[in-house]
Order: C-alpha cells, then structure tokens, then sequence
C-alpha cells in the first residue's frame, strides 16, 4: 500500500499553529495537524462559572500539586489540561517556569488577550540603538496581515497615535472604571501615557462570534468563544472542510528526513499508547512554541542535519528572549475608601494600559535601550488580596476589609529582554522525558538593560500612583521568574542570511525549503508588546508565501 | 443569544453544585453557602462536624479564634461561612503546614494556661482578646512571641481564604462576581474625574 501523503503537517494548534491550519485549509490543502494533548471540553475542563465554593479547594488547588503547578492558570479552575508528563532542565544559576496547555488550542485558551501591533520603532530598533539587527521585515510590509487578523478575532481599542504603538481597526473600547480615572489623572499629571488595552475580546458581537458577557473569568477559558482562542474561531471551520485531519495526544519527536536532506514527514509517540508513529507531507509547519519547537528541530538529527534539522547556522535554540514581569508597585486609592463595590474585572485582566513612553524621541534618552509598557490593574478583586496589609482582627478588621474592597491597585511591567548568546535553548544531554525523548535545557538570565527596565518602573509607577492621590505601599522585591510571562520569542530567528538565521523573512527555513516555523520563535526580540498577534500575523504572511509556493509547484504536486 | 447564555451558565452552575455537595464529606454549611439549591439545603439540619486532621480539643480552639477573626456581627461571620472545616480540610489536606498548624495551636493553648490557668477557649472573651493583641498590632508586639504571631498569622491568612471564598464572604463584599452585566460597567463620576468628592458608604 502506497504511504499516504497530505500536504502539509502542523505541529501545534495554538496562535501559530492554529492559524496555519485555518489558512491552509482555507486554500484547500490537506493538512495533518498534531496536538501534544487532547481536545479540552469547555463545559468541563474550563470551570470558569464555578464559585469558589463549588470547588473541592476554593479555586486554591489541591495543596499537594503545588510542587507540579506551572503557574498562576495552572490552577482549579482548569486542571488537566497542562503540561506535566514532559520536563525540562535548566543549566545551574537558570531559573524558568515553562507553563504549557497541551490541550487542543494551547495556550490560546487563556491567554491574556492584550493585542497590540509591532511598530516601526520595534523591527528598526536595531538600527535606531545600535544593539543587535533589524528585522528583515518593514512595518509596512506586515500592517496589511495585521488588519487582517483583526478583523479576524476582534480586537477593543482607541486609535491612539503613539509613536510605539501603530493603530489597527478595532471593536468599541472597555469602559474605563473609577481606578482608571484616577490613575489616568495621575499619568497625565507625570506625563505619562494611560490608554485603553488593545483587547482581543469581544465588546459587541463580531463575524458570528458572540459579544462578551463580562463574567471576568477570561483566563479560566471561555465557555462561548468571546475572545479569540483557535478552538472557538479557526479549527471547527477548518475540520468541516474535509481537509484537517487533527491527531491528538500526539506528542512530536522529530522531523522526518528525505535522501535529499527535505522534510518528509513528522514523527511523533502517542501518549496513550507510548508507540512511535510516522505521518507525510510534502511540507512541515513547526508551530509548538519556541522552546518546544527548538527541541523538536534540534531532535531530528540526521546524516543530512548532523547539528539538527534546519541548523546549518547553529541558530536554533539562540537568543531566546523573554518578557520579565514583576509588580512595580502596589497600594491603594483613597478616593475609593468605603465606596460601594464595582464590577472593575469584567475583562479579568487588563482594561487599560501604559503603553512604552521611553526612548521615543531619542532611543538613548534613558539608561537602558528600547522601552516597556505598564499594565494598571485594581479595584474589586474576586479575592481581598491585600488581607496581609491590613492589620488586626475582629470586627474592625471585617470592616476594614469590605472599607478597602474598591481601592486597591497595582502596576505589572511588561519589559522585554534582549537578545544574547548567553541565553538560549539546547538539549540535555542525559535526560530524556516518559516518551523517550531528550528534553530541553533552558539557559537563561534577565540581562542587565531589562533589569534596569525593572528598577525604572518601580519609582516611575511609585510616582504616577503618588500623583494620582494613591498610597503607595511596596513594590516586589524580585521580578518574577523567566517564563512567567508566557511571552518566550527567538530560538529559529528569521534574517536575509543564512548563515545567522534560521529562516528566511517568510519563516521558511533556510536550509529545508519545505520547513517553516510558524511562532514567535522566528522574531528578533520580544518588543515591549505582547507575542499572540504578531504570531499569527506573520504566520498568516508566511501561509500565504507557503499557499502560493504549493501554487506553483514547488512542494510537489498537491 | 445573551439570555440564553446565562440561562444556561445557570444550569451548569446548579449542576456543579449539586456535584460538589455529594463529594463534600461533612461540610454541612458549606451546603449551606451553596445558594440556589433551593429550601431543601436549607431545611438539613447541620450535623456535628467531625474533623479529618485536627483533634477535638484543637478543632474547637480552630473554632473559636476563626470566630475572634472574621466574628458574626451585623453579618455574618466566619463560623457561618464554614470556615473551622475549610481549615480542617486544608490543613488536612496538605502535610506541609500540619506541622506548623498543630504546634501554633498548642503553643496557643500553653499561653493560655500560663497565663489565665485555662484553656484558650475557656478564657472570657475579653482575655482571648487581650491574648491575640499582642500578636496581630504592630505597637503590641512583644519579644518572645515570634512562634505565636506567626502562628496568628497563619491561622489569619486560613480564615481569610475561607471566608472570602465562601459565598457568605462574597456577599459580605457585596462581591460583584455575583452578578452578571450587560454591558462593559462605567465609572458613573465622569464630573469628578480624581474622584476627590466621594462620599463613604462602608466602614
């Protein structure tokens, strides 16, 4: 029996893979795609509508799985769908938490949903500061693709006209909330910028996809698809045109290789059955997330790729970068002292933001180089997380609680790390996981400017607070730790030459021309912005290269 | 579309519930805190707790200092939201503050005895007072009672989880996760935008 053959094979169904899927079949090539775990069923694996006290722990967790817990949406609310059975080691002096949701849709589950476009200023750093290189990429070139995703999943915003931050096309705006006010009049008197999110999330129905009924448990899933996930918006339309067969539980190995060094095929273990099994396609979409997608390159080793597949340049699994988060300063508004109680986390997270003010004019004007953006966050908590500053028991202490409800607030840095040869991904020589697989070794430090980042926010958040009327109480005392943020970006770099990159300006591999990588493993740096829609944006231009190269032959005959 | 979503997120949650109270072994007021469930719930009388970790001797001093806490009274307190058996269950639950738990309430109990003769809970509620000042006001601590207020500690970060879990301590908040919204809610005081002319209605 002839070996069946599909077009192309996607490993990963989050933001990247996802996308792949939907482009691909749009086009009408079959796809195979491969998920490392099963689908999740929302109405049991997102426990989003549960009270606190319909759950065994109180949305707490079972305090025995503290030791395995990946995170802060590792949680009660959506239990076993997260990574556990495949590790990871870390070279001494690393520190990295690596949350993965190897559910069918990844970690679009739960995102955070902040969307905010690349600019100018992002891809042409390089030549602005000095430090590194250039995307190969213009702004110009990807602003037609970024339209495109937002009209795709719908993104909330304002336009804005900051020089950082490009605007799109978006859905109405959150409304802003008391805190926000309050914080805004304190930015502006410090002169810094306080806007509304870009949120990917619903404010009014959009392109057959409910409006968001403001429940606030976005990071727990969303059981009606309001805010984009691959789930809700790309796999079923992709499943009912015949041309996706998606495979679960199939955990990736390596990339199958012909006589003439080109991807063939993937081959991948079966978590439940732990066999080996071979799938071909006349091409291959590496989508499973940077460090995960550097393992799987780096895995398939050949007589043809001695180094791993794609790996000519050594690049692979280089310059991972990361976004450090930390809590630059935390207190509370008197203002807000015994007010009645308000609805400020209808979007659970984020409702505004402080998009990156430094370095626009002049990129030296600080002591460190590019910028970070500033999430604001307060009000009314689902839980009194500032219990531990109020001191005391008894009925005062009830009082006191409820008096301080409404006026809490905090800042979170989003700042990101610079590329460096210092930080990357490669294999433990020694450890392999349950399926028999090495496992991937995590090199990594906060570099010195995004430390200094760190230290900026804190007094600048201490002030715009301050100014705002607020009490400033404390700020964290260590940023959190790498891989926290879930923002990881580099390992299979894109640039014009291959013998530092990774892959072409297409993320098309240099060395397999039927190999692309469709994550944020292909970017230059991670941008004060978050990673998800310039995921799929740039995968959506590298499917559309890939449709047209299967158009004129090019992978074989379709 | 939005009322049939929230009509069904209505099942679901009278679905969860009904799950959780069969898997909940002797948590009768947390039967209680479930809502919704209808008078059935409502009509069990409680029965007496027996607790999975704590002896009896523990569990009521467990009880008792919940209650100094969170007390009942124009509301509710943290004996109605269940919370001496969330902190059974928990402490229960997980070995790594047994330890702590089990030699702070006795620590407790050895102070209470050096110092009035008797057991803690047998101490007017006026002395039990005076006994946890010191360990719970900055500008009463003492030297000596490092064990002790990081026990207090503890047992106060327990009763908070508890009691801010339970739907007794949501409405207590007036916590608006009981609530659905139509819309993105708006900050109602556009006039007034440091908000510098609010006037309390809490504490």
């Amino acid at each position: 029996m002839p070996k069946k053959i599909c077009d192309v094979i996607v490993i990963g169904t989050g933001a990247g893979g996802g996308m792949a899927i939907k482009t691909l079949c749009d086009a009408g090539l079959k796809v195979c795609a491969l998920n490392a775990g099963r689908r999740a069923d929302p109405e049991k694996d997102f426990r989003n509508h549960r009270m606190p006290w319909e759950m065994k722990y109180r949305s707490f967790g079972d305090p025995k799985r503290k030791e395995i817990s990946y995170g802060y949406m590792d949680n009660e609310y959506t239990q076993d769908v997260w990574e556990h059975d495949v590790g990871f080691t870390t070279a001494p002096g690393t520190k990295w938490m690596w949350p993965r949701c190897n559910a069918v849709g990844g970690k679009t589950n739960f995102w955070g949903r902040s969307s905010a476009r690349f600019g100018e200023i992002d891809f042409r750093a390089a030549s602005l500061d000095g430090y590194d290189i250039d995307w190969p990429v213009t702004y110009d070139e990807i602003a037609p693709y970024y339209t495109r995703v937002e009209k795709m999943i719908g993104v909330a915003s304002t336009v804005q006209n900051r020089p950082s931050n490009t605007d799109g096309s978006y859905l109405p705006p959150f409304h802003y909330r008391c805190i926000d006010r309050i914080l805004e009049a304190g930015a502006n008197k410090v002169g810094i910028p306080y806007l509304p999110d870009r949120i990917a999330q619903l404010t009014v129905e959009h392109e057959g996809h409910p409006a968001c009924h403001f429940c606030g448990n976005c990071t727990t899933g969303c059981d009606v698809g309001a805010f984009f996930s691959t789930p809700w918006f790309f796999l079923p339309k992709a499943e009912a045109s015949g041309n996706l067969e998606l495979r679960t539980n199939a955990v990736a190995k390596n990339i199958l290789v012909d006589e003439n060094g080109r991807a063939a095929g993937v081959a991948y273990i079966d978590r439940k059955t732990k066999q080996e099994v071979e799938v071909y396609g006349r091409a291959v979409v590496v989508a499973a997330s940077c460090v995960e997608s550097a393992r799987i390159l780096l895995n398939s080793k050949s007589r043809q790729w001695p180094a791993g597949m794609a790996n000519s340049s050594r690049q692979v699994g280089r310059n991972l970068c990361d976004h450090l988060y930390g809590q630059s300063a935390s207190g509370y508004l008197p203002q807000l002292l015994g007010q009645p109680s308000f609805p400020d986390h209808v979007s659970d997270t984020t409702i505004a933001w402080m998009p990156r003010w430094q370095n626009l004019k002049n990129p030296h004007e600080e002591n460190f180089i590019r910028g970070y953006s500033v999430y604001p966050d307060g009000g009314c908590t689902e839980f009194p997380w500032y219990a531990d500053r109020v001191e005391g028991f008894g009925s005062s202490f009830k009082r006191e609680m409820k008096r301080r409800y409404p006026a809490p607030v905090s800042f979170g840095v989003q700042a990101p790390s610079l590329p460096s040869a210092t930080n990357y991904v490669d294999l433990d020589p020694e450890v392999k996981d349950p399926f028999g697989i090495p496992v991937a070794r995590l090199h990594f430090q906060w570099d010195e400017n995004v430390m200094k980042m760190w230290e900026h926010s804190k007094q600048t958040c201490a002030d715009l607070l301050r100014a705002a009327g607020g009490e400033f109480e404390s700020s964290a005392d260590h940023p959190e730790m790498p891989g926290f943020s879930l923002h990881e970006t580099g390992t299979c770099r894109m640039g014009n030459d291959p013998k530092h990159f990774v892959t072409n300006r297409f993320g098309q591999t240099h060395d397999v021309p039927n190999l692309y990588i469709c994550d944020a493993s292909v970017f230059l740096n991670c941008t004060d912005k978050t990673t998800t829609l310039s995921i799929l944006a740039f995968t959506l231009r590298t499917c559309d290269h890939m449709v047209e190269k299967f158009r004129r032959g090019e992978h074989g005959s379709a | 579309m939005a009322g049939q979503g929230i009509e069904r997120r209505e099942v679901l949650r009278i679905m969860a519930m009904a799950a959780a109270a069969a898997t909940f072994p002797g948590f009768s007021r947390w039967g209680f805190a479930c809502g919704h469930v209808g008078n059935a719930a409502t009509q069990i009388k409680p029965a007496t707790y027996q607790p999975q970790f704590f002896s009896a001797k523990e569990y009521a001093l467990v009880d008792c200092l919940a209650d100094l806490i969170i007390p009942r009274d124009a509301t509710p307190g943290a004996r109605d939201a269940g919370v001496p058996e969330f902190i059974d269950f928990m402490v229960w639950s997980d070995p790594a503050i047994q330890y702590e738990f089990r030699t702070g309430l006795t620590w407790m109990n050895a102070q209470a005895e050096r110092r009035g003769g008797k057991l803690f809970v047998e101490l007017d509620s006026k002395a039990q007072i005076a006994m946890l000042e010191p360990l719970a006001y900055r500008e009463k601590f003492r030297d000596g009672d490092e064990d002790g207020r990081a026990f207090f500690r503890l047992m106060r970060e327990y009763t908070v989880m508890g009691f801010y879990t339970s739907e007794v301590g949501y409405k207590d908040l007036d916590n608006p996760a009981l609530k659905f919204y139509a819309e993105s809610p708006e900050c109602p005081h556009k006039d007034d935008p440091e908000h510098r002319h609010l006037t309390p209605v809490n504490g």
